[in-house]
């Protein structure tokens, strides 16, 4: 039995079509788990999230609708823009500080040497603490009285008495800077050895070769060939920097005087202590707009000009 | 024929049963974590004695607003709640809560109840609110230390200036000594124990039925002087500039601290679990004596569209009853009844008495935006007095507060 071509509007489809299209169905099923996940987890939940936006949203009470006002009233919002400004610094200054002790750590944990797997592990520890569980303890070294830092610091004669170290906005923000780079630099580090170890033997063989010094190899060779693991490696820190909350919320309470409050702490803030949900909602598409063009800005610049 | 009995014993036993499941009103009930000392007891004398019976939850502090909220919102609240009396008006405003003006007006001791309770609890002129627990502030001293520093420690300070000489001398004891201690950057704990120093001094936070806010006036500039005058001579710890409220009790429990203004429920909090430490109890004073207090507690609310007044009605009675009051005195929470309070605390710690005295004249500012203005950790009134105790610019801290806090009364309205 020979089977016909189907007919749409008058016309046969040829077969291969058929075929095309039964595959294509079958990849949209295959797809289609993933898919309902990501609307249903993500879509739908950004679409609500826009829709409150628009509106006067109390947690107490009916919500009313008013288009466009939380925007042109967080136009507005002082202390936004100043948790935004902070949040961009300490993105900045905590990418770079973890970034500048992952590295070292990724080189050395890279070579095969005596207990190799004993320094990896050590340095990944702190990163299976979660981050409240870290802030608490932090929190708790850095209180004054019954910590660690301050009473330490007087008994071995560094300072007169026992110095506040979270009274001051300095000796507070790096302070929560060394306390992150403790808790993160071991998972950045582990991105940035998956990429040394992809760099071919033979590569930094033929440098050597050719006369490369350390610092060449490592600038020329090694550097280059890792653009792809550093971009993931950056995205991911500035992001999670971006959205920091828990540190400043556990460990300062956003002060002092409201100094360290980041911008999820002020969307927080507003939406479960104010319990202004429309305009936490309108804060957060502004920092979702803010974080993407960040995260395109960053893909754009780590291109590789030979295409990724 | 047996048969035919047996299925008419059986008919009459389900009867009798149903009957009595009908007459037994199950009610839910959510009470905050701060409450686990008193709360269950309660319930479970009023269960023990009534057809109505309530199922208590205890749900954690911090939780309940956004729970209670979420849940009247998605129509899963529990029948009953035994809410932070300063969130009452917010709930009265969005329509979360039963009007009990009638049930109140039916209690013949209405008027005895706690003015500040009663207060908070009335939105637009309706009651929609009743006391349930108290707590006040007032002041403690170490009786230790006053007496190690030359002070009689029989006696509590009258005025500010009696508070910074006794501070100074205890001070002088030195070590980890200190004069005075207060959680400098706690909004709730100052509104607890720095709103007094105000309202003893002739002063007031919110005027004009909560609309306008008097945060820029003489009382609160002397008062912020006070404090910082404590500060700058280095009576107070150096810890209290960063106490988010975690040391509010913790402080004074060291046995280090000379003077504290703090809540009653430290006097049953120390006797039984710091039972070394020797304290006084007074009222927080104005600058050239009287006194205030702050009330706190929680106040007793039914969500709106249930029909249980009668078992409203029937707890109530139950909780104002000599047999209530001395229940929730014994687990720590302040009489709301004032003609019985004195007979419910009898057994008790005399230094309760000072407690109860200053529940009676206790004051709660009443807002729908309580939370916002002056809880809140970003809020302007815990900004201002962070800022105003440590800071260099007192005056402008002051100024800045009162036109925040003002801008978001103006915007609820």
């Amino acid at each position: 039995m020979t089977s016909q071509p189907q007919i749409h509007n008058g016309v046969p489809i040829p077969r291969r079509n058929q075929r095309q299209r039964r595959k294509q169905l079958a990849g949209l099923l295959f797809v289609s788990p993933a898919l309902i996940l990501v609307l249903t987890f993500f879509v739908i939940p950004l679409g609500m999230a826009f829709w409150m936006s628009l509106h006067n949203w109390p947690l107490l009470g009916k919500p009313r609708f008013i288009w466009f006002n939380n925007y042109t009233r967080l136009a507005q919002d002082g202390q936004f823009w100043a948790s935004m400004r902070f949040t961009v610094y300490y993105t900045l200054v905590v990418t770079v500080a973890i970034f500048a002790v992952a590295f070292p750590l990724a080189l050395f944990a890279e070579k095969s040497r005596k207990l190799t797997k004993i320094y990896r592990t050590a340095f990944f520890l702190p990163v299976v603490v979660g981050f409240g569980s870290a802030s608490l303890l932090w929190a708790w070294l850095l209180d004054v009285d019954s910590g660690l830092f301050s009473p330490a610091a007087q008994s071995l004669g560094f300072t007169a008495k026992r110095v506040n170290l979270l009274a001051d906005f300095d000796t507070t923000f790096w302070s929560i800077i060394i306390m992150v780079v403790w808790k993160t630099a071991g998972f950045n580090m582990i991105i940035l050895l998956t990429g040394l170890q992809g760099i071919s033997t033979e590569v930094q063989e033929a440098a050597r070769m050719d006369g490369a010094s350390a610092w060449q190899r490592f600038r020329r060779v090694t550097l280059p060939l890792m653009r792809r693991t550093i971009a993931l490696a950056l995205i991911l820190s500035v992001s999670g920097s971006m959205l920091a909350f828990d540190q400043f919320y556990i460990i300062a309470d956003g002060g002092p005087q409201n100094s360290t409050v980041t911008a999820v702490y002020w969307i927080f803030s507003q939406s479960f202590v104010s319990f202004h949900l429309g305009y936490g909602s309108a804060l957060s598409m502004v920092l979702l707009v803010i974080l993407v063009f960040i995260s395109v800005l960053q893909l754009r610049l780590l291109r590789n000009p030979e295409g990724m | 024929m047996k048969l035919l009995k047996i299925m008419t014993l059986a008919a009459t036993a389900l009867g009798v049963l149903s009957t009595c499941a009908l007459a037994q009103e199950k009610v839910t009930m959510w009470s905050r974590s701060t409450s686990e000392a008193f709360m269950p007891a309660l319930i479970k004398a009023f269960n023990a004695s009534h057809e109505t019976q309530i199922e208590l939850q205890i749900v954690p502090s911090s939780e309940m607003v956004q729970k209670y909220a979420t849940a009247a919102a998605g129509g899963s609240a529990p029948d009953f709640v035994s809410l932070d009396l300063v969130y009452a008006p917010a709930f009265a405003k969005s329509g979360a809560l039963e009007d009990l003006t009638d049930l109140a007006k039916s209690l013949p001791y209405f008027d005895q109840l706690s003015k500040a309770h009663v207060g908070t609890g009335t939105y637009d002129g309706r009651i929609y609110a009743l006391p349930m627990s108290a707590d006040a502030s007032v002041l403690l001293w170490n009786k230790r230390l006053f007496k190690q520093a030359g002070l009689d420690p029989e006696k509590g300070p009258t005025n500010w200036s009696e508070i910074e000489e006794a501070a100074g001398k205890v001070n002088a004891l030195g070590g980890d000594v200190h004069g005075f201690y207060f959680s400098g950057a706690c909004g709730g704990c100052n509104a607890f124990t720095f709103m007094p120093l105000i309202w003893a001094s002739g002063g007031d936070i919110l005027v004009d039925d909560g609309k306008r806010a008097t945060i820029d006036t003489p009382q609160m500039h002397e008062a912020i002087n006070f404090y910082r005058n404590l500060v700058a001579k280095g009576l107070v710890p150096e810890s209290a500039k960063t106490d988010s409220g975690k040391n509010f009790f913790g402080g004074f429990a060291t046995d280090k601290i000379g003077l504290s203004p703090i809540g009653a429920f430290a006097i049953g909090n120390l006797v039984k679990n710091y039972p070394t430490v020797e304290f006084g109890v007074t009222f927080i004073p104005g600058k050239n004596g009287g006194k205030a207090s702050f009330a706190g507690g929680d106040n007793f609310v039914v969500t709106a569209g249930r029909d249980n007044t009668k078992a409203a009605k029937e707890f109530l009675e139950f909780v104002y009853s000599i047999e209530g009051q001395t229940l929730l005195a014994k687990g720590g929470s302040l009489p709301t009844r004032a003609d019985i309070a004195a007979e419910a605390i009898k057994s008790l710690d005399e230094r309760y008495q000072i407690a109860t005295e200053a529940m009676k004249i206790g004051r709660t500012p009443s807002s729908p935006v309580y939370n916002d203005i002056i809880n809140s950790s970003t809020g302007p009134w815990k900004q201002m007095l962070n800022e105003a105790f440590f800071g260099d610019d007192a005056r402008g801290s002051v100024a800045k507060a009162q036109a925040a806090m003002q801008s978001i009364l103006d915007s609820s309205n």
